[in-house]
């Protein structure tokens, strides 16, 4: 099975070419206001569709560089072709790559049999946190949404953590006008979420436009396939022919099943998510 | 339209951005819960999901749970944050705002309100206009919404009575003309049994106007400043491979590869030689919205903050900004303290000279004139004075750069809009005297001699100047020339300063400061005075 696969057909609608082409220029603006301000970057590629898609805007922002280093935080527990995909697509597009795995944990038994609240927690928020620690990075690039899920719906494009790491979602600064709070303590760090403004439906249009290429987990193997990629034990796909782009798009077009809907830890219990993401998760 | 017409549509019209605002309790929530479960915008599991937590809590189904996702607020019900959600009309798609009502999260509902197309003003029908109906209809006028409707909600409590409805959508209009607000649509529903939302209510038969959604069908996008002179801040100037680009967003109007551009407020001036928009190396012309890099045909020195125009139709380099402005810090904003300044892509640091009214959002009174501070969620008129020289424009000539936000300890606190600029020197040869900087103390009294003084020149004073004056303190001023006084004058129109005069041969004598007009005048017409 290829790894990479990349939409056959280009349609070009002129509508809805004006209309990616206004979220591109967005986070664009915010890709390069961050440059602007925060020394230290670095951005978190999941491997998924939403970060490739923004490392894919972060490209045009930087006129075919990307000037920060990528992160992807490695739990080993991951589809093996994420990682083929991921290495792949380092190479052609020579990145920046620094891989974060809590050896610790793992070493000690941590999966999700200790509890997914717990696995989440340590394989992904304290292998970032250590990561962040350990390169003095000031600001991370996130691709998370706000049409994902609750909590995410409530961030800001700019948005601190503090010292330990905490997010306070009931007193954050406002945000108008594209002028956004860049100056913060020294022992902080500022979550920036480029693609925030993006629907899961706005990102297949825009890798359908762009031919951007996605992990091929995504297409149908025949029955199956995913929506939303994580580690291989708390990741379910669904039955699916959808094989291409477009295939795709027509079904996201006609479901009403929410995107994380095959993502355990969302599940787990009421309110796990904005717990998770008060720690530190992404 | 009917209910069957709406569906999940693929279409791709950008989505019209609403922001949802009222008191606390008057059912912004529900309303946006209803808007969705009856447009179909709702996932099957998160209805369930739902369904599940208010059963579990012993409640009938809670629609204002879809958009409450925090434990608090579910806990409280009170939405916390800023929420943006979906739903489609069968005309297009809709990107919901959700404001917060409470009064110190008006910083959300500034954050959220900011970005919004249109707005709907909750308001309840059996409790009528409340503070934050009008505080927040306040802010709406503030950051320039025009597209307003009105509704009024939970007229089941009230058995629908036309009365009642009449009566508070007249106390509502009322106050949105007091502030320039028009309501387009006045819509009498209840939100929690989907009355008028988006289908007709057979309760409402005195009510011929459309429904919510119908109502939202007829509002438009707000349009892209293309027609206006080109802008476009400079966000940042990279410097790889021997190459130097000014990157940055058009901000309104159109550039083209060729046109002669000037740099503001440095003045300098180049041609653009191409438009980069990676992958393409050469773009024909960048329009308002459009992210670019710009390559010059000179190699000249422009740092980030400055502001691209045609040499004919730029923008102000202010260092003067006279302004409305919005204050959310929870410590007052101060007379004489500077703040942090940001338009456009331009820092800067802002001395607060005046503030020459301090308003209540609420009732609209002057709570006070020439005040010493803004408290938190007041609005006001407000001189600011900038360390050095910012491109800027009013509103009124270019909603982009004519707002911005103030900002204390890296963290903004508060947003203004530009009614009008004091110019810097250099743009147009202007200089700037100082009056505090000339005062001489002769044995009659304070005196300022600008007899030396022609051309083109502005007049400014520090706050401590402004505060001396206000304060009844009488100050002599000697002109030689018709200019520097005229320069003067204006000055004193814009402080609301009391001012006399007495042409005389070899110049003007004024007097400034007098406490009353009428002693003033008197005093001068009885003797030589000064």
């Amino acid at each position: 099975m290829s790894t990479m696969t990349t939409p056959g057909l280009l349609r070009v609608d002129p509508e809805e070419s004006a209309y990616l082409d206004a979220l591109e220029n967005q986070t664009m603006f915010i890709f390069r206001e961050a440059y602007r301000r925060f020394e230290n970057l670095a951005m978190l590629w999941s491997i998924g569709k939403d970060s490739t898609a923004m490392l894919w805007v972060a490209r045009k922002a930087f006129f075919g560089r990307v000037p920060f280093p990528l992160v992807h935080i490695d739990t080993t527990m991951k589809h093996p072709v994420m990682i083929e995909f991921r290495d792949q697509i380092a190479s052609e597009w020579g990145l920046d790559l620094r891989v974060g795995t809590n050896r610790e944990a793992l070493d000690s038994g941590m999966g999700p049999d200790k509890g997914r609240f717990e696995c989440c927690t340590a394989l992904k928020t304290s292998a970032l946190q250590r990561l962040i620690e350990q390169h003095g990075f000031k600001g991370i690039f996130l691709g998370i949404r706000r049409d994902e899920e609750g909590s995410r719906a409530k961030e800001r494009v700019f948005s601190p953590r503090d010292r330990d790491f905490q997010w306070n979602f009931k007193d954050q600064p406002p945000e108008l006008w594209d002028q956004f709070n860049t100056a913060y303590g020294d022992d902080t760090h500022v979550r920036i979420h480029p693609i925030l403004h993006w629907t899961e439906m706005d990102i297949w249009r825009y890798i359908r436009r762009e031919g951007i290429p996605v992990c091929s987990l995504y297409f149908s193997n025949g029955t199956h396939r995913y929506r939303s990629l994580g580690c291989v034990p708390c990741n379910s796909n669904f039955p699916s022919t959808a094989s291409t782009v477009d295939q795709i798009i027509h079904e996201l077009e006609h479901t009403t099943t929410p995107e994380r809907a095959g993502r355990a830890q969302d599940h787990e219990k009421a309110y796990m998510m904005q717990k998770l993401r008060s720690l530190g998760y992404m | 339209m009917t209910i069957q017409n709406i569906s999940r549509q693929p279409s791709v019209e950008p989505a019209l951005r609403i922001v949802i605002v009222g008191h606390v309790d008057h059912g912004k929530s529900t309303l946006i819960g209803r808007l969705f479960y009856d447009t179909g915008a709702i996932p099957a599991e998160r209805y369930d999901e739902i369904e599940r937590t208010c059963k579990a809590q012993g409640r009938p189904f809670e629609y204002a749970y879809l958009m409450d996702a925090l434990e608090e607020e579910r806990e409280q019900n009170v939405t916390i944050e800023t929420t943006q959600t979906r739903f489609r009309s069968s005309r297009r798609g809709y990107l919901i705002i959700d404001a917060p009502g409470h009064k110190e999260f008006l910083k959300n509902m500034v954050t959220g309100a900011s970005e919004a197309d249109a707005a709907i003003l909750i308001v309840d029908g059996e409790e009528g206009v409340r503070e934050q109906t009008r505080r927040h209809a306040y802010i709406l006028a503030l950051l320039g919404i025009s597209q307003v409707m009105v509704t009024i909600n939970k007229l089941d409590r009230v058995g629908f009575d036309r009365a009642r409805f009449d009566q508070v959508a007249a106390e509502t209009v009322h106050f949105l003309h007091s502030i320039g607000l028009t309501a387009q649509f006045l819509v009498p529903i209840s939100a929690r049994q989907g009355d008028n939302v988006v289908e007709r209510s057979s309760a409402t038969p005195w009510y011929q106007g459309p429904t919510i959604l119908d109502a939202l069908d007829a509002f438009s996008p707000a349009a892209l400043d293309r027609s206006r002179p080109g802008r476009m801040p400079v966000q940042d100037v990279y410097r790889w491979d021997d190459v130097r680009r000014y990157v940055g967003r058009v901000e309104s109007g159109t550039f083209r590869r060729g046109d002669r551009v000037r740099f503001l407020p440095s003045g300098r001036e180049s041609r653009i030689r191409s438009i980069e928009r990676w992958p393409e190396a050469r773009v024909p012309a960048a329009a308002a919205g459009t992210c670019v890099g710009i390559h010059l045909e000179d190699e000249v020195y422009v740092e980030p903050g400055e502001v691209m125009s045609r040499p004919q139709d730029g923008p102000v380099p202010a260092v003067e900004v006279h302004a409305s402005v919005f204050w959310m810090g929870r410590t007052p904003l101060s007379l004489g303290t500077r703040y942090g300044f940001k338009i456009g892509s331009a820092d800067a640091q802002a001395e607060v000279v005046a503030i020459e009214e301090r308003i209540d959002p609420v009732s609209l009174e002057v709570r006070q004139r020439y005040a010493e501070w803004l408290g938190e969620s007041e609005v006001g008129r407000v001189v600011l004075r900038l360390e050095k020289p910012v491109a800027a424009d009013t509103f009124e000539t270019n909603p982009k750069l004519g707002r911005f936000v103030l900002v204390e300890q890296g963290v903004v606190r508060g947003g203004g809009i530009i009614r009008s600029l004091g110019m810097a020197s250099g743009a147009r040869s202007v200089r700037v005297i100082e009056l505090g900087e000339r005062l001489l103390v002769d044995p009659s009294g304070a005196l300022i001699d600008l007899r030396s003084e022609g051309g083109d020149i502005e007049i400014a004073a520090d706050a401590r100047f402004l505060a001396r004056v206000r304060a009844g303190e009488r100050v002599a001023l000697r002109f030689s020339g018709m200019r520097p006084f005229g320069a003067f004058l204006n000055w004193a129109w814009e402080h609301f300063i009391p001012v006399t005069f007495r042409r005389e041969q070899e110049g003007v004598w004024v007097s400034c400061g007098a406490p009353e007009y009428a002693s003033a005048t008197e005093h001068y017409l009885d003797g030589p005075g000064i």
